[in-house]
């Protein structure tokens, strides 16, 4: 029962299509758009599938004593979207009005979905009670004070 | 030999491209009723002094400027094209940004409303 390499090689061939064409299937159901698409500060693979695809798109960005959150939601008011904070798993969720006029021809409809949610780890403990959220022209703003076991410290360094 | 100093010429007459800022595709919705082209875009971030709308050639171009980038983000614009129907009269395109949503308006002229045409027993 002998393999040939051939079989082999086309084996290996006829996956790799099959991955590239599942791939481009993805990216045709949801193009990278926005800050997600040049993403330069997530070069971890993993952490960037977990922002692929996903609404609404947003960066999550260390200044020092506080994490800055900024999540895209055009078109939501204030009391559309929801932010809860455990510990240090951050849960947004909210509901966009959908705005399709009535009996209108729709020729493209890209601007979905309508309800939408996301939970993720946030990279340490934070303090709700310090936190704030703005939102202006589309664009959420939180700024998650840290929690003071997880300050940034200054360690002196003796002379020895 | 021959092939090294044809490219060397070749890179001496390209021009040097301008630093451009990357772009960015907005999501849109087209709509379109019997008197009107409704096109509603997702640019969150962009204020009104920072959006521009351009038409020419039956070309309607719609660029968002965004300046509020944290230091390790690569700052990109919004930009989207789109060709828009013979007759569109540019004049009475009416656009509206709210929170982040652009919302344009594009009035058909009489032209190219659907008509009913009247059939006559003959």
């Amino acid at each position: 029962m002998l393999t040939r390499f051939g079989d082999i090689d086309r084996t290996f061939t006829a996956m790799d299509q099959l991955r590239r064409r599942m791939d481009r299937l993805f990216d045709e159901y949801e193009p990278a758009r926005g800050r997600d698409a040049l993403r330069g500060n997530l070069a971890d693979e993993a952490e960037r599938s977990l922002f692929r695809g996903r609404f609404p798109r947003l960066t999550l960005s260390d200044a020092g004593s506080s994490l800055l959150l900024r999540a895209e939601v055009p078109g939501l008011s204030e009391k559309q979207l929801q932010l809860a904070i455990h510990q240090d798993v951050l849960t947004m969720s909210g509901e966009r009005s959908p705005d399709a006029p009535e009996g209108y021809v729709v020729h493209r409809q890209e601007r979905t979905p309508i309800k939408f949610g996301r939970t993720f780890t946030l990279p340490c403990k934070v303090d709700p009670e310090k936190s704030s959220a703005t939102l202006k022209n589309g664009v959420l703003t939180v700024t998650l004070a840290k929690a003071p076991e997880a300050q940034p410290r200054q360690i002196s360094v003796k002379a020895g | 030999m021959n092939n090294e100093m044809q490219t060397n010429k070749r890179e001496e007459n390209v021009p040097e491209k301008l630093a451009q800022r990357a772009t960015v595709v907005p999501a849109v919705d087209v709509f379109e009723s019997k008197d009107e082209l409704l096109i509603l875009a997702d640019l969150p971030g962009v204020t009104k002094d920072k959006l521009e709308i351009h038409f020419a050639k039956g070309q309607l171009t719609v660029e968002g400027h965004l300046d509020d980038f944290a230091p390790e983000e690569v700052p990109f614009d919004y930009r989207r094209t789109f060709t828009v129907p013979q007759g569109i009269d540019a004049e009475r395109i009416s656009a509206q940004l709210q929170s982040g949503v652009l919302r344009l308006v594009l009035p058909k002229p009489a032209a190219l409303k659907p008509r009913m045409i009247e059939v006559k027993a003959g």
